[in-house]
């Protein structure tokens, strides 16, 4: 599935899509940024709580086709602007990692 | 990242490619927070480099875009209600003093405050991998006396032996836990 597609999937709603078109290959969940740039795969859809812009750096370093967003968690403009100028496509949720674990696990 | 140790040897390690002869590493404690400040005499920065460095898509390297160590650091400050400076004079603008000085402060009864780690181990990898440069730790402790190293004052009693040497990269090892109340395992 590319990352355009899970928005037809009414859990998710689109933060930025530069590259809407990447397809989805597993997911990685973490919060520890140093811990997911050594551990994430490329490809894969990564669940998030931080907010940061370190996190757009960290999907950049490994290569994620998305960062997911959870629970409702939301960016600043300037953020949002680095991720569309990098190319790092961003969705967002109300769901928990969990939820939106068990939600992808029945997408993809 | 998961202990500041790690993010001390990063930050340390930019350093030593920085061309530093000398890097101290300052840790003060108090009830509630640790100030650290990494502070050393290599080519320093310019100020448009400088204003770039806690830029997360900015580095020393040339193998990939992003530069993790100072924004990872500073995040992690911030996310304790602390902070993360960099201060620096530029080899080319200074000539008779330049270099870098980084300066954390951690609140250490926030709940996201990582621990310290070991400083022991960061200490002697470095000295390790850098035998050739100089160090200065020192940790000032709420829980215990001051620890403190410096490989000036070892270099001068060892004269020609390399700090790398096993035996010396024991000593430390050893010297640094005994302070800290803990024995090597």
């Amino acid at each position: 599935m590319t990352v355009a597609g899970l928005l037809q999937h009414e859990a998710f709603s689109p933060v930025c899509l530069p590259d809407g078109e990447r397809e989805i290959c597993g997911v990685y969940i973490g919060d520890l940024l140093s811990w997911v740039m050594g551990r994430a795969s490329a490809g894969n859809a990564w669940i998030t709580i931080m907010s940061n812009i370190n996190i757009v750096a960290v999907a950049s370093l490994a290569d994620t086709a998305c960062i997911l967003l959870a629970e409702g968690v939301t960016l600043s403009e300037e953020i949002v602007a680095t991720a569309n100028a990098k190319g790092i496509n961003i969705l967002a949720s109300t769901l928990s990692a969990y939820e939106l674990a068990v939600c992808l696990s029945r997408l993809l | 990242m998961k202990e500041l140790s790690l993010n001390i040897l990063d930050i340390t390690e930019n350093s030593v490619k920085a061309g530093a002869t000398l890097t101290e590493i300052l840790l003060d404690e108090t009830e509630t927070t640790v100030c650290i400040v990494i502070r050393d005499n290599g080519c320093g920065m310019t100020e448009d480099i400088l204003r770039s460095v806690t830029d997360p898509f900015y580095t020393t390297r040339t193998t990939r875009k992003v530069g993790m160590g100072l924004p990872l650091f500073k995040m992690e400050a911030e996310q304790t209600g602390g902070y993360v400076t960099v201060e620096s004079k530029a080899a080319s603008e200074f000539p008779e003093e330049h270099g870098t000085t980084v300066t954390a402060l951690f609140y250490k009864s926030h709940l996201d405050y990582t621990p310290l780690g070991d400083l022991t181990a960061t200490v002697t990898t470095l000295i390790q991998g850098h035998p050739d440069v100089d160090f200065l730790f020192e940790h000032r402790r709420t829980d215990g006396p001051t620890v403190s190293l410096d490989t000036r004052e070892l270099r001068a009693v060892l004269e020609d032996v390399p700090l790398d040497s096993f035996d010396v990269i024991c000593w430390i090892e050893g010297a640094l836990r005994e302070q800290y109340g803990n024995r090597s395992p």
